[in-house]
């Protein structure tokens, strides 16, 4: 839970993941900034750490950065030595101990969303002390503040894969307004067992709701 | 604190100490320098306006001010603090021609600056003035000042972010310093003046990032004040 | 601060607790060179574009009027570097010798996308404590790439980037005239006006502009393409008499024989 250096790139942002029946959808913001500068407006913090193996980044760019390359090369190095795909919990675990072992270094929020044959979709959440949440759906970022609420009304446990699209780009979009560290485009990933489909929604075409 | 002790008082005196990090100071940088001659003297500054950042607030904000047909005065630091001070000095030089009905010698209103400057000891203007102009006789005074009042009679100064880069250079082509066997006592010329200014300025415009945009350069001989402007470097 | 005061990589920070005790009183640290700087870099129809003016500061004062800040990174890869001047030179230099032994294990040309990660991965490892931001430019068989690097390790893949004290400048023109496709003499005249906006707006960068064109199997390097900044013609000359300063003609110690005498300095300019 090291603080932000002085002078770094933070993703004060938005993240989510949500699970549905056959699979996962991750959505983002697309806002990086160095104090009150954007210095990526497009950036893309839905990182493949596997083929079916996603994660959301929040907090410092570079940690999050790091921490995302070498999980992706421990499950790369994982399916190669036992010839078959590692689950999203042994992505997770990875994650964790990365997160926890290094908690005093690290400023890293990270969820990771996938599609596995034993789970089926999953999604873990990994906060900055670096425990770990296994939940049907979770939000990360400084924006996430601002739609605990909504979420918790909207959410159901039993949401198609479309309503769990709509739900995303609704939730992110509403704390992009209100949470000036998240912006842009919105990002998304639907995850199943066949595909990896990736959506972006412009920042000119986002759902409607009231601007003041 | 209680009401009755504000009451005694007579006003509601502040209990906490806030610290709102404001600092009533800002170092406008920039240079200026004057140069004193027989029959005439110099003042020249640039124009360029920042902070002590990265950014430039204004590229053509003067702070070398004419003060009357015979005297002239070139500041740095604060430029609020110095347009301030430019107007209390002309408004103790017009208070003086109306109550003596002559104008202010160069000497008096020297000492004048000096003392506005030192009745501010406590909360000063944060401005470092060079005040020239020509005496009863018609000869060149420089006088440079700190920001409480401190004077001192010159042959030749640099004020601001470039003077320790002017200051030797002066030295050494007004007052001959280094230079063996150089006529020490002779004053330049004014046509030397002027070149020796626009050298000084371009020369501190390449090397220090404060200096730059325009020159503005103030003569004062019998005939009155001369004003010559030069475009300087912009990057 | 506590910094890790082991390092296995050749930095030693054993003196951070010394530096602090003596620059509390009083002794300041010496002062890096710093690229207060502009540098650009844009994708255009056939590669990639970089750009950078020339001048180096040491705190107010320019300490260099036309420095290179385009590094040489592989034939097909050149990066710009802003921060501090010695560690953007000793990282991109570092880069350079390990992407030509990867170059010659290999047997092939190095990708833009392995400079990159080798460049994040060693600054992550300092933490920030090596000041360099970099813009990273290529063309390999993937096509051209174009990467930002800051100090802390983190990475972004854009079309059109900037950085250093200019970069807001920089970037404004370039958010304002940037599109897909550009042509070569397009690009190059986005790239040069956008290090003029930082050249003449950010008192950190000035000088000239250095403009780098890289395609499939080419690499132009123009090296000061435009002077905008040349020094006007002084006033008079400042050459001084000989004999003006004052010398003390040395003797030498007496050699065996006693008899060489110490000879006058040349003087004459």
């Amino acid at each position: 839970m090291a603080p932000l250096k002085p002078g770094e790139v933070s993703m004060g942002t938005t993240i989510m993941a949500v699970q549905f029946d056959g699979g996962v959808v991750v959505g983002a913001d697309s806002r990086t900034t160095t104090g009150t500068y954007i210095a990526n407006r497009v950036t893309d913090k839905l990182t493949k750490v596997h083929d079916r193996i996603y994660c959301c980044r929040s907090g410092s760019a570079a940690d999050t950065q790091a921490v995302a390359d070498i999980v992706k090369y421990h499950l790369a190095l994982y399916a190669a030595q036992h010839g078959e795909e590692p689950t999203v919990k042994v992505a997770a675990s990875l994650f964790q101990e990365i997160c926890y072992q290094n908690k005093s270094t690290l400023m890293a929020g990270i969820i990771i969303g996938g599609w596995d044959k034993v789970d089926g979709p999953s999604v873990y959440d990994i906060p900055l002390g670096g425990s770990l949440h296994k939940q049907p759906f979770a939000l990360g970022g400084s924006g996430s503040t601002f739609i605990y609420g909504y979420c918790d009304k909207v959410y159901h446990t039993d949401m198609t894969r479309e309503e769990c699209i709509e739900f995303v780009k609704n939730s992110v979009s509403l704390a992009m307004t209100r949470d000036g560290s998240s912006g842009g485009v919105i990002r998304l990933a639907v995850i199943t067992e066949d595909s990896v489909e990736r959506m972006f929604v412009p920042g000119n075409e986002l759902p409607s709701q009231y601007l003041g | 604190m209680s009401s009755l002790l504000s009451h005694e008082i007579g006003y509601s005196a502040p209990i906490e100490v806030h610290n709102h990090g404001f600092s009533p100071y800002v170092n406008n940088e920039g240079t200026s320098l004057g140069i004193c001659g027989e029959d005439f003297v110099l003042v020249a500054s640039d124009t360029r306006q920042s902070n002590g950042g990265y950014s430039i607030n204004a590229r053509r904000s003067p702070k070398a001010f004419e003060l009357s047909n015979r005297t002239v005065i070139a500041t740095t630091g604060c430029a609020a603090d110095a347009k301030q001070l430019v107007e209390d000095m002309e408004q103790r030089a017009q208070y003086y021609v109306h109550k003596h009905g002559r104008e202010m010698s160069t000497p008096a209103m020297a000492q004048v600056l000096s003392q506005l400057l030192y009745t501010r000891r406590f909360f000063p203007y944060y401005v470092f003035p060079i005040f020239a102009g020509l005496d009863a006789k018609g000869k060149g005074a420089v006088y440079n000042y700190d920001a409480i009042g401190n004077i001192e009679c010159v042959s030749h100064y640099a004020y601001g972010s470039a003077a320790a880069l002017l200051q030797p250079f002066l030295d050494n082509q007004i007052n001959k310093a280094h230079q063996r066997g150089a006529d020490t006592t002779a004053k330049p010329s004014r046509a030397q003046a002027v070149k020796l200014a626009i050298d000084a300025f371009t020369s501190a415009t390449e090397r220090d990032i404060y200096t730059g945009d325009w020159l503005e350069i103030f003569i004062v001989d019998s005939e009155g004040v001369h004003k010559l402007t030069r475009e300087l470097k912009h990057d | 601060m506590s910094p890790i005061l082991e390092s296995a990589a050749g930095f030693k920070f054993d003196n951070v607790k010394r530096n602090q005790l003596l620059s509390e009183k009083g002794n300041a640290a010496p002062r890096a060179t710093k690229t207060g700087t502009t540098i650009v870099g844009l994708i255009f129809k056939d590669g990639i574009i970089l750009g950078a003016d020339t001048r180096a500061t040491s705190g107010p004062i320019v300490a260099d009027k036309n420095c290179e800040k385009i590094h040489y990174l592989a034939p097909n890869m050149y990066c710009c570097g802003a921060g501090t001047a010695a560690d953007t030179e000793f990282t991109t230099s570092m880069a350079s010798s390990q992407l030509a032994l990867h170059s010659l294990n290999t047997g092939r040309e190095a990708r833009v996308a392995t400079a990159m990660t080798m460049l994040k991965q060693y600054l992550f490892r300092y933490q920030g404590h090596i000041g360099a931001y970099l813009v990273l430019g290529g063309y390999d068989v993937t096509g051209p790439h174009l990467y930002t690097i800051h100090a802390h390790g983190s990475t972004d893949k854009l079309p059109f980037v900037t950085m250093g004290s200019g970069s807001l400048a920089a970037m404004s023109v370039f958010e304002s005239r940037w599109r897909a496709g550009l042509s070569r003499e397009e690009g190059i005249e986005l790239v040069k006006d956008a290090i003029e906006a930082g050249i003449f707006n950010d008192l950190g960068s000035g000088s000239n502009v250095d403009v780098c064109v890289i395609t499939r199997n080419n690499v132009e390097y123009l090296r000061n393409y435009v002077m905008p900044n040349e020094r006007v013609e002084k006033e008079q000359s400042y050459k001084f008499a000989p004999g003006t300063t004052e010398f003390i003609v040395p003797k030498p110690p007496a050699t065996l024989s006693g008899e060489e005498e110490g000879t006058a300095m040349d003087v004459s300019a």
